[in-house]
């Protein structure tokens, strides 16, 4: 059989089980039964993608069956296997739907699908969790390990090989059980997700693409040709297939190279065929990850650092245990800081880790310690304005160190180091000699010595905290001054354009990017490390409206960086021309009606707001670097600023938020509220889940009538 | 298809048809109207049963009158007719290709001319068995351009590049007779043959026609495309742009025109002389504008990126913008009307070598010694005629399109390299091609060569053959006036060709980051192709006809067209013509150059002057060498 002839075949098995499943479901629980994933705003994302259908029920999904039929034609021509590759991997989802239809949690009974043996459907939470470190690269890419692996220790160096490359591993089949026995640790947070037992689970990763393409792509629904090309150009994903690879997986394996996903594999039976850059035979294993990193263009930044741990995007997410932990350094407990000073460069010797104090092997196991870190840095180019960018990193440095964990920051941190880690002969200086290379080689433009002395001597520590702590009241100081109209120039951020090609941030100092990552002070330090890099200078010398937040410069920079997309953008409205976002935004808002006011959700929040919309359907109205009017997505701190929806009156608009978030941001939330309109303790004025548990309009405006809340009393805003 | 509908066309077209009117207004006229003058065509001619070599004659065949006064048939008429057609081809290139070893041969390190491509030398005069080690390689040049000019008059023993064949292709040419000896040797025996009273036997003229084409293809021509590169440098992928819209108004605009590229590159490298640019400007001009017409322009796109001004049909066109100061030509395909047109025109015409003496023009004969400063001479002629452009008889062309040219089979190994995986595959073979064609995602390629022809719409056959192969994701490789009507179409511009493409080869340019129309060069290059069908053959594992490979000639004319057309039958690619050859007055004939040669080289030529069909018979031919394959 030629290759043409197995991707027919293998389609045509998927689409006949498709059917079957329907069949079989409908009989089961009637055509009028909902079919969804669950947490998703895309409804069957890979139908939805490729059809612009949007599936909500079993009849629906039968009559879907006829245009997934239909795109599996048969001409002979390249255009057809891609056709029936995509259209098999919508068949799988029909049958994964299938089993939500029947059964909501189909691969266990956990809450958290990270619990579960399989994982299955991602939620569209997870999707943009994903936007921030794709754009970053510290995700470089994605792979689909299929099926058993020649060995289990084969399996495990494959899946750790990746991850300590930080490309994020879908894992389906009998590598999930080789991973299960050599004991693994998976789940999304660490990026090692084992989705489903066999190639038909394929589909929720499939999904998990278009969706990312529809919400950082702005691809519409049903165009074939755009969605390939996004995925192609933006998503640097590939699939490793164990031999023996089935008719199935390789019409999948079709699907994946439609969307410019390479497929490696090292199945030599009845595999004559071998396309370049596509489809590549490599019986050695143990190539495998060199050779579809160079498949699929994926170049891996490598900091040399001499620790005996390794270092990842894909540890960030990891937890350590309290069993499992040989110490922890808890800055609400202990005397604990992080620092990054500029020095005179003679005062520095380049590359001298110090410490003070005990080292990890003389504490106690489980101790919690004192711990202060101080980075010195200097260069000709270094200045005290990038102190805070650099330390604000040493979070997500030292997170990345398998069995590490980090939270906080300044002298709020909580450092854990795991017993696995401090077997693997882990002391206090690798902390210096990450630090020393991770800054060294981040901001070479700037640090041309760097040094580090790390202190547990608990005294001296304490003195060290107090002289922290007044520079850091310093600095907020300074910080708290700048204001929009304190400054002479904004910036853009274009770091999302790898993703998202139309999305322009305009970063003032009162407003920072919609993702949290890149403040005012961030984005002049990034302007100055990479002059031509994302952030460029934006002047604010022609100003139309300083109310709305219109400038002609604003306009003219968002029309040059969103290639022509974007003509105008006010940079404190809602309503007109609200600034567009990417996709990785942390919270949206959007207008409620019925109060005048709006409702801000966050992505961590699962339920409903007084809209009726989760954060999902919610976020899907904008992102992609479109334009929706009465929709906008921000960054968390942006909340209490005294610029949020300034144009429509305020902070005092907001009449919901989840109780997380409004507890997150209450304190500056309150302080603006009370300078503004001379409100105390606004805060208690906004409603959340717990207020109002009924989560419709009427019960929210009763609410709200009777906290007397102020957006009643306004304008409505349509 | 619906030719009112088609804006491409409307756009060509549209220019062209303006251009007419600046002829008409000028008092000139163009092959349109001598075209129309030249209408009804002689059918004897057309049928090939017209005999003038003897002065018995004319003889004409009829159906009264089916043999000539000596008694010739009209299968010995048509099948004289076409061998002496195919010995002027021959001529034509391989004396281009000789015209190029004697260039090499006066090539010094401070001379007009140097080696550029000194790896290419070195591979040569190894491969022909020539010491090279520690020696001086203007040494090394000379001894081998030396021994190519002996190829042409050798007494003994066949064509040196014969052995670059598949062995397979090679045992059919020996087993069939027709391995070229010495390139002057198989022309004079096709004139030999041909003179009164010699071979009346279809069959053997079909075959001495196979055997000059070859010594064409594998001889002559491929000298000129190897030394070329050797003196000139070997085209690597570079961006260029093509059609009339490359004339620029405010600058001396110098078109080359004709074939070998020695005086080409001398106007060229003149034209970058600082102080000719300096010496431009002071006549109020913005710059000097280098330009090709026909295979020059192919010669130094593919080299320097210089733009193309145009094909065969298009030469009096250039002339009629009012734009162009200069026309320099050297051999071949030059309209000898374009005297006459220039006496309409400030333009100077400059003839340049003792080939092609043309009334109306300035002759300034080239030679290797003075080359260097005679192109300034040029240079400098055609910025002093700047002032003299008639403002009243200018019209600036706005059609252009982007190209990216020079896929030599170098430069074709090169982006096919880049799609290799270190871990699994080899550098420097047609592997990854060939992976494609055998997976399907590519079908097979067709070479698509050859003029323009009045008697097909200009371009019309090219281009729309062209966009229905990319359709069915087949690759095309192109040379000479096909490939610009190629590049005028937008088929060799990397972004915008790919609309016209399947969704295979769409990918494939996408992943190799090429136009899925490749410009491997001029009319001589089609050498190169028969180096590509061979290098792939031999990486597979199979013989040359058994690839899912083709050649078509739509809209050809010159008597090289059908040189090419016999080599590449021999080489075993099955031609497919979009004009008739001048034998239809012999079923015979018709017989011996579709069918007949099958049966010797496996490969024959498949006619239709309808471009659908044609196209649609390409398409189906690929698929049968698949199935053959099994793939």
């Amino acid at each position: 059989m030629g290759l043409f002839d197995v991707v027919y075949h293998g389609s045509d098995e998927m689409y006949f089980k498709a059917e079957a499943a329907v069949k079989e479901t409908i009989e089961k629980i009637g055509e009028n039964a909902p079919v969804s994933f669950g947490n998703t705003a895309y409804y069957l994302a890979c139908i939805k993608a490729y059809t612009a259908l949007e599936v909500t029920n079993m009849a629906q999904l039968r009559d879907a069956l006829v245009p997934i039929r239909a795109m599996m034609t048969r001409n002979n021509r390249t255009a057809d296997i891609f056709h029936s590759g995509i259209a098999t991997a919508m068949a799988a989802e029909v049958i994964e739907a299938c089993k939500y239809a029947v059964n909501p949690k189909p691969y266990g009974e956990a809450d958290n699908p990270n619990d579960n043996k399989y994982h299955g459907h991602m939620t569209d939470a997870e999707v943009r969790e994903l936007g921030v470190p794709l754009v970053t690269r510290d995700i470089p890419g994605f792979v689909v390990l299929i099926d058993e692996a020649p060995t289990d220790e084969q399996a495990v160096a494959l899946i750790k090989g990746y991850q300590s490359r930080g490309i994020f591993v879908f894992l389906l089949g009998g590598i999930i059980d080789q991973a299960v026995r050599k004991g693994v640790k998976m789940g999304f947070p660490v990026r090692v997700v084992p989705v489903g037992p066999d190639i038909i689970a394929v589909s929720h990763i499939i999904s998990l693409v278009v969706r990312a393409a529809f919400i950082f792509g702005n691809i519409q629904p049903g165009d074939y040709v755009n969605m390939n090309t996004y995925t192609m150009d933006r998503i640097f994903a590939f699939v490793n297939a164990f031999t023996p690879v089935s008719d199935i997986t390789v019409a999948c394996g079709a699907g994946a190279i439609a969307m410019g996903f390479p497929v490696i594999t090292n199945e030599t039976k009845d595999m004559n065929w071998r396309v370049p850059k596509s489809l590549i035979i490599n019986e050695d294993v143990d190539q495998w990850i060199d050779c579809s990193l160079e498949a699929r263009g994926i170049k891996i930044k490598v900091t040399e650092m001499d620790i005996p741990i390794a270092c990842s995007s894909a540890f960030e997410g990891e937890i350590i245990r309290k069993g499992d932990m040989q110490l922890e350094a808890d800055g609400s407990r202990k005397d604990c800081l992080e620092l990054v000073r500029t020095k005179d460069v003679h005062e520095i010797e380049d590359h001298k880790i110090t410490l003070v104090g005990k080292d990890i092997d003389e504490f106690g196991v489980g101790e919690k310690i004192c711990m202060a870190t101080i980075v010195e840095v200097g260069g000709v180019k270094m200045q005290p304005d990038f102190e805070p960018v650099m330390e604000r990193k040493i979070h997500s440095f030292i997170n990345c160190l398998e069995g590490i964990m980090h939270t906080g920051q300044r002298d709020l941190i909580r450092i854990r180091v795991s017993k696995a880690a401090f077997e693997a002969g882990f002391r206090m200086k690798h902390f210096g000699e990450l630090l020393y290379a991770k800054i060294k080689n981040e901001y070479d433009a700037v640090v041309d010595k760097c040094q580090v002395t790390i202190y547990t001597e608990p005294e001296k520590v304490h003195e060290l905290r107090v002289e922290a702590n007044k520079i850091y009241d310093a600095r907020d100081a300074r910080v708290s001054k700048l204001t929009d109209e304190s400054v002479d120039v904004f910036y853009t951020c274009i770091l999302c354009q790898s993703f998202s090609p139309s999305h322009v941030c305009i970063i003032t100092p009162e407003r920072l990017g919609l993702c949290g990552a890149v403040s005012w002070m961030d984005a002049k330090a990034t302007n100055q490390l990479d002059p031509n890099g994302p952030c460029q200078i934006v002047p604010k010398e022609r100003v139309i409206d300083e109310n709305i937040g219109i400038w002609e410069d604003v306009n003219e920079a968002v029309n040059k960086y969103s290639h022509g997309a974007l003509e105008q953008v006010s940079l404190y409205s809602i309503m007109m021309d609200p600034m567009t976002s990417c996709g990785c935004f942390e919270c949206i808002c959007g207008i409620e009606p019925f109060s005048n006011g709006v409702v801000i959700v966050n992505r961590e929040h699962t339920g409903l707001t007084p809209l009726g919309m989760s954060f999902s359907e919610l976020a899907s109205q904008t992102g992609g670097g479109v334009q929706t009017p009465g929709f906008m997505g921000h960054g968390r701190h942006f909340i209490p600023s005294k610029k949020f929806m300034k144009a429509e009156g305020g902070v005092q608009r907001i009449v919901w938020m989840p109780k997380a978030l409004k507890d997150s941001v209450a304190e500056r939330l309150n302080a603006t509220a009370k300078e503004l309109y001379g409100i105390d303790s606004f805060v208690d004025m906004i409603a959340d889940e717990t207020l109002t548990p009924e989560g419709d309009p009427e019960a929210l405006v009763e609410f709200l009538t009777e906290k007397g809340h102020p957006a009643l009393g306004l304008e409505p805003m349509m | 298809m619906d030719l009112t509908q088609n804006p491409l066309y409307e756009r060509l077209e549209a220019e062209l048809e303006k251009l007419r009117e600046m002829a008409k207004a000028a008092g000139a006229e163009t092959w349109e109207d001598r075209k129309k003058a030249q209408t009804p065509q002689c059918r004897f001619g057309e049928g090939g049963i017209c005999c003038r070599i003897c002065s018995m004659g004319p003889c004409r065949i009829t159906p009264k009158a089916p043999r000539g006064i000596c008694g010739a048939d009209a299968g010995a008429i048509a099948g004289r007719n076409y061998l002496r057609f195919t010995a002027g081809g021959c001529a034509a290139h391989s004396d281009h290709g000789r015209e190029i070893c004697h260039t090499m041969l006066a090539a010094k390190p401070d001379g007009s001319y140097q080696i550029t491509d000194v790896d290419k030398l070195l591979r040569l005069a190894k491969e022909w068995g020539f010491e090279t080690e520690g020696r001086d390689i203007y040494e090394v040049a000379h001894e081998v351009g030396e021994a190519a000019l002996n190829e042409y008059g050798k007494p003994y023993g066949f064509q040196r590049f014969l052995s670059r064949a598949t062995e397979e292709r090679q045992q059919v040419w020996q087993r069939e007779g027709i391995a070229p000896r010495a390139v002057d040797r198989e022309i004079a025996t096709a004139m030999h043959m041909t003179h009164m009273g010699n071979t009346a036997d279809a069959e053997a003229l079909v075959r001495q026609s196979l055997r000059t084409g070859l010594a064409d293809g594998w001889g002559g021509s491929m000298t000129g495309t190897e030394f070329s590169d050797i003196l000139f440098g070997t085209p690597m992928p570079n961006d260029t742009e093509a059609d009339l819209g490359v004339l620029e108004k405010d600058m001396v605009n110098i078109i080359v025109h004709g074939h070998d590229p020695a005086m080409s590159e001398m106007v060229v490298a003149a034209s970058e002389d600082r102080d000719m640019i300096e010496y431009a400007r002071s006549k109020g001009a913005k710059g000097i504008n280098v330009a090709g017409l026909c295979c020059t322009a192919n010669e130094v796109a593919m080299r320097h990126g210089i733009r193309m001004a145009g094909n065969f049909l298009q030469q009096e066109k250039a002339m009629l913008t009012g734009l162009v100061e200069m026309m320099a030509v050297d051999v071949q395909c030059i309209f000898p009307a374009l005297g006459p047109l220039s006496e309409c025109f400030h333009t100077k015409v400059i003839t340049t070598s003792p080939i092609a003496r043309i009334p109306g023009t300035i002759y300034v004969q080239f030679s290797a010694e003075t080359a260097r400063q005679q192109g300034r001479d040029l240079v400098k002629m055609a910025i002093d005629n700047f002032e003299n452009r008639n403002p009243g008889k200018i019209f600036v062309p706005q059609n252009k399109q982007k190209a990216t040219v020079g896929y030599s089979c170098e430069g074709i190994k090169s982006r096919l390299d880049t799609v290799t995986n270190s871990f699994v595959d080899e550098l420097d073979t047609y592997k990854p091609l060939i992976e494609c064609i055998k997976s399907g995602v590519i079908r097979g390629a067709v070479a698509i060569v050859g003029c323009n022809n009045p008697k097909v719409r200009p371009d019309y056959a090219h281009i729309e053959i062209m966009k229905e192969l990319l359709a069915n994701d087949i690759v095309i490789v192109a040379t000479g006036c096909a490939a610009q009507a190629a590049a005028k179409a937008g088929l060799m511009d990397k972004e915008n060709a790919v609309q016209y493409c399947g969704e295979g080869l769409k990918r494939v340019c996408k992943l190799a980051d090429i136009p899925p129309v490749l410009h491997m060069g001029s009319c001589v290059d089609i050498s190169r192709m028969m180096l590509l069908a061979t290098g792939i053959a031999k990486d597979w594992g199979i013989d040359v006809p058994q690839v899912p490979v083709v050649g078509c000639a739509p809209e050809w004319m010159s008597e090289k067209a059908v040189s090419i057309a016999n080599y590449v039958v021999a080489t075993g690619i099955d031609t497919y013509l979009g004009v008739e050859p001048q034998v239809s007055g012999s079923a015979e004939m018709m017989e011996l150059i579709t069918e007949g040669t099958r049966k010797m080289v496996g490969a024959g030529y498949i006619i239709n002057t309808d471009c659908d069909q044609l196209v649609q018979a390409m398409i189906d031919g690929i698929e049968a060498k698949r199935a053959a394959l099994g793939i």
